[in-house]
């Protein structure tokens, strides 16, 4: 169960040519679910600045 | 007493409290059974005996359209929950979630649509399975669109919550879509009931996978419904004061 499917790192990335659908596939994935982190993290900062803002001129 | 109990534990600044101090536990458990499941599938799972290594997509895929369906339902409970007992939380969490779905739900899409190349020859098909995670996608965006093209905000969570409870009708008819209708999509692998049809070396890493996206998921819908509540009750004393 646990042995390597490939034997270098040619065979992983080209997977009998199914490489370039799974690499690409995988890639789109990780970058919208990362981007949907920074997006997230940037919101609450930017709301947290207004509301601080707002706080200190109060 | 339900409804003691639902508005004591669902108040926004109970919410961000509790959702603080669990986001990390969520992100580190979410990410790590992610990077298990993605290295044990793409690398140490054998290669499939009809499709070759093009079924390593289904490591993303499964995972996706899984939680494409369980978000929608997670709204729908929030819209019911808003409609019955006026529960704020609720529409925020609604809010904050439907992002989060339309872009898993697209996921979902492409990469069935990628896998759909080497595996059937072609990269769409107007088949039932397809045509109802669109339309999810498509519901998605819509809930949002509505959403935000309301000024008066409590008026826009009514409307919204009526239209996620409607959407809901969606959700059994992507499910059962594979057995009620001849479809190119291949029928369901696994089921709660009834175990798996797939071999315990590709499974494991798919169940991972299923649960580390779903613990990322989550913590990133923490996230996001921390930012939408800061925006909402950016007014309030709690959140001048937590802020």
């Amino acid at each position: 169960m646990f042995n390597l499917a490939f034997n270098n790192l040619k065979e992983i990335l080209d997977m009998d040519g199914h490489g370039i659908y799974v690499w690409s596939v995988y890639s789109i994935g990780i970058a919208m679910i990362f981007l949907s982190f920074l997006i997230a993290k940037k919101r609450i900062k930017d709301i947290q600045k207004k509301i601080k803002i707002k706080n200190a001129s109060s | 007493m339900i409804t003691a109990f639902i508005h004591k534990f669902s108040s926004p600044k109970s919410f961000v409290n509790l959702s603080e101090k669990l986001y990390p536990f969520f992100l580190i458990l979410g990410v790590s059974m992610l990077i298990l499941g993605w290295a044990w599938g793409l690398l140490f799972a054998p290669q499939d005996a009809v499709q070759g290594n093009s079924y390593r997509i289904i490591f993303l895929h499964v995972p996706s359209v899984i939680f494409a369906q369980l978000i929608y339902f997670f709204m729908a409970v929030c819209a019911l929950m808003h409609l019955v007992w006026r529960v704020k939380l609720a529409a925020y969490l609604i809010k904050s979630a439907a992002p989060i779905g339309a872009m898993i739900t697209f996921i979902g899409l492409l990469s069935g649509s990628i896998w759909g190349i080497p595996t059937w020859g072609t990269w769409w098909q107007w088949d039932a399975r397809i045509t109802s995670t669109l339309i999810l996608f498509i519901m998605y965006l819509g809930i949002l669109t509505l959403h935000g093209s309301f000024s008066n905000l409590e008026k826009a969570d009514r409307l919204m919550s009526i239209l996620v409870v409607i959407g809901l009708v969606n959700i059994p008819i992507i499910k059962k879509s594979v057995d009620w209708w001849s479809t190119l999509h291949q029928p369901a692998s696994i089921s709660v009931s009834g175990g798996s049809s797939i071999d315990p070396s590709m499974l494991y890493p798919l169940l991972f996978s299923v649960i580390g996206l779903g613990f990322t998921l989550i913590s990133l819908g923490i996230l996001s419904s921390r930012s939408y509540i800061f925006t909402r009750e950016k007014n309030k004393k709690w959140v001048l004061e937590h802020v």
